[in-house]
């Protein structure tokens, strides 16, 4: 049986963790994701492109609805939003990518608070039905307001150097997601650890309790709003420098459910369970489209056609699969294993 | 003694229903102060008006000199009142460290950005802030709770933390809607103790919603009897229990 970890003083309850074992891991995941470039070809690299961009606007979306408790259908507004943000200032007027990469985050907490304010008194269903037409009305200005956004013939972006980065390349382009991933970490589980993440999780778990506390429901609910599109919209300013030619069916209702199927997944109010939920939700598609390799060839047709399909009928399976054997999803599986393994053979 | 809270003239209608009826009493400082009556009395109702949950619908409440009535609820706490609910309102998925620490919201500072980067002042006011907690989780005797979370603890106990996070507020007034009321004897006569103690060692002036008369009687400087939202009595322990109208009113109506 290996024996607990116990931790002495206040300043070490406070750190994120004390013990060198976990230190010790999380360094080695750090390398081996760092080297990873090096290792796989093009084709795993933009899918792990994707999934980091995933992970990102998962951790966005967790901190809203996770943490929080506001149900969100509008994670595909945000992105939108992030993303012409970052591809106009860029394409359109010039400005160096990493400030136009900032601007995303801005833009989009700035565009939360016009669905926050009213979105105040609503809970539940009206505000998940709020969020989703916000993001409507979102993807609609992009299509309209052709003079500002190039409407229906979509941005393109060109001549990507951030940071001394060459985005166009893959490689260089998975260190910088990596790196803005590694940051939103911190900042997540920083958030979470002070007064803010508690005034956050109070709201969820008691508002009334909340306000008696002294927490004002205005004043964090619409700083959650803040904090999660913030960083769903560098989320999309990724998107912009991923994908170089952007036009607004990036950002279509699906995107928002596989949103929240990677919260519900991974693990509602987990950060760690947001990394692993859109890993699954990302990989789940490629890993069926490895099976029907192995299918009759009228099948596989089949599903390329309706790839579209195919995809929502997969996270809505997911979403069920996984609230029906562990609703804290896949971290609480980790956490049930974990500690299954640590107090073997007591476990039994 | 001064009036640390006094309730004047405190009417509240919910639509055609006068739940409480011009009622006026004021609560010295430092005394441990009992409201009991029937149910539905309008007891709750009171502490949610004291609490700025909602607005009287006449009357005027102040507190240390201020007028509460006017209040936004998220304000009380830092004017100086932590309150229990008498349906428990503990955060259950939170540890019992982290229920207190909500309760010390207002008094830490860390914003966004400063929370988002966890360094100096925000840092330091964290571990203040944890010195703090254990300090009252030592008061309370629940060391051996202090990482669990609430919503594994028994009932007793999830109240006890209650009482912990009212305490984390650090109030002058604090106000106790029915601590003891599905708790055993034992348990209640813990929570008497805590709450003599916390007069006492804090100086924290107790205002308290009581069903158990032993309690009521034992540890009460004064109390004040509400019966269909109007106050029928106030007085001493010893006034009250030979009080005519109270005993009307709670052996029956004849
Ligand atoms: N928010 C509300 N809306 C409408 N009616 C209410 C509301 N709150 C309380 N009431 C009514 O006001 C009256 C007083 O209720 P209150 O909860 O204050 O009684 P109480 O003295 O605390 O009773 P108990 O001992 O059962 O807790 C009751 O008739 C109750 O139904
Ligand atoms: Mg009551």
């Amino acid at each position: 049986m290996r024996t607990g970890h116990y931790v002495e003083s206040y300043e070490k309850q406070l750190a994120l963790t004390t013990n060198p074992v976990t230190w010790a891991w999380t360094g080695a995941l750090l390398l081996g994701l760092a080297l990873f470039p090096l290792l796989v070809g093009n084709y795993l690299l933009s899918v792990a492109i994707t999934v980091g961009i995933a992970a990102i606007g998962a951790i966005g979306l967790n901190l809203l609805t996770g943490i929080t408790g506001l149900i969100s259908l509008g994670q595909a507004g945000f992105l939108a939003a992030g993303c012409y943000t970052t591809a106009l200032l860029v394409a359109d007027y010039g400005w160096p990518p990493e400030l136009a990469l900032l601007a995303a985050g801005f833009v989009s907490a700035l565009l939360s608070l016009v669905i926050g304010v009213p979105s105040l008194r609503l809970k539940g269903l009206y505000l998940a039905i709020t969020t989703l037409a916000f993001s409507f009305i979102i993807t609609h200005f992009l299509l309209y307001a052709e003079a500002l956004t190039h409407g229906p013939y979509g941005v393109r972006v060109e001549n990507l150097r951030f940071l001394g980065l060459d985005l166009t390349q893959l490689d260089q382009l998975f260190w910088l997601v990596l790196a803005v991933l590694v940051l939103t970490v911190l900042a997540a589980l920083n958030l979470l650890r002070t007064r803010v993440g508690r005034a956050f999780t109070a709201i969820r778990d008691h508002d009334v309790a909340a306000r008696v506390m002294g927490i004002s429901l205005t004043r964090y609910k619409l700083a959650a709003f803040m904090v999660s599109s913030f960083v769903v919209g560098i989320a999309g300013g990724l998107m912009a420098f991923q994908f170089r030619f952007i036009n607004v069916d990036l950002f279509n209702l699906l995107i928002s459910i596989e949103a929240l199927a990677m919260i519900i997944v991974g693990g509602l109010g987990s950060v760690a369970g947001s990394i692993l939920g859109a890993v699954f939700i990302v990989l789940l598609p490629e890993a069926v489209r490895a099976l029907t390799d192995l299918l009759p060839a009228a099948l596989t047709e089949m599903l390329s056609t309706y790839v579209y399909e195919v995809r929502g009928l997969l996270t809505g399976l997911a979403i069920i699969v996984m609230l029906r054997i562990e609703p804290h999803g896949l971290i609480g599986l980790w956490r049930d294993a974990k500690r299954y393994w640590t107090h073997w053979p007591l476990s039994v | 003694m001064s009036a640390l809270l006094s309730i004047e003239r405190v009417s509240k209608r919910f639509g055609g229903l006068t739940a409480v009826s011009e009622v006026s009493f004021a609560v010295p400082e430092g005394a441990i102060y009992s409201v009991i009556g029937p149910n539905g009395a309008g007891k709750t109702t009171l502490f949610n008006m004291i609490s700025a949950l909602f607005p009287p619908s006449e009357g005027a409440i102040v507190f240390d000199g201020q007028a509460v009535h006017r209040a936004r609820t998220h304000q009380l706490a830092r004017l100086g009142i932590g309150r229990t609910f008498q349906n428990l309102a503990i955060f259950s998925h939170a540890t019992v460290v982290q229920n207190l620490l909500v309760g010390m919201h207002h008094a830490l500072k860390a914003n966004l950005l400063s929370a988002a980067l966890f360094w100096g002042p925000a840092r330091r006011e964290e571990l203040a802030a944890r010195r703090r907690v254990e300090e009252i989780i030592d008061f309370l005797e629940i060391e051996h709770l202090r990482d669990l979370p609430v919503g594994l603890l028994s009932y007793g106990l999830q109240k006890r933390v209650e009482l912990g996070r009212a305490l984390a507020v650090g109030p002058k007034l604090l106000l106790l809607d029915e601590m003891v009321s599905g708790m055993n004897a034992e348990e209640t006569e813990d929570i008497a103790r805590f709450i003599l103690d916390i007069r006492d060692e804090l100086g924290v002036t107790v205002v308290m919603v009581e069903h158990d008369m032993g309690i009521v009687m034992d540890i009460s400087d004064r109390i004040a009897v509400l019966n269909h939202g109007s106050l029928i009595a106030e007085g001493t322990p010893a006034e009250i229990a030979a009080d005519p109208a109270v005993i009307q009113a709670y052996l029956g109506r004849n």
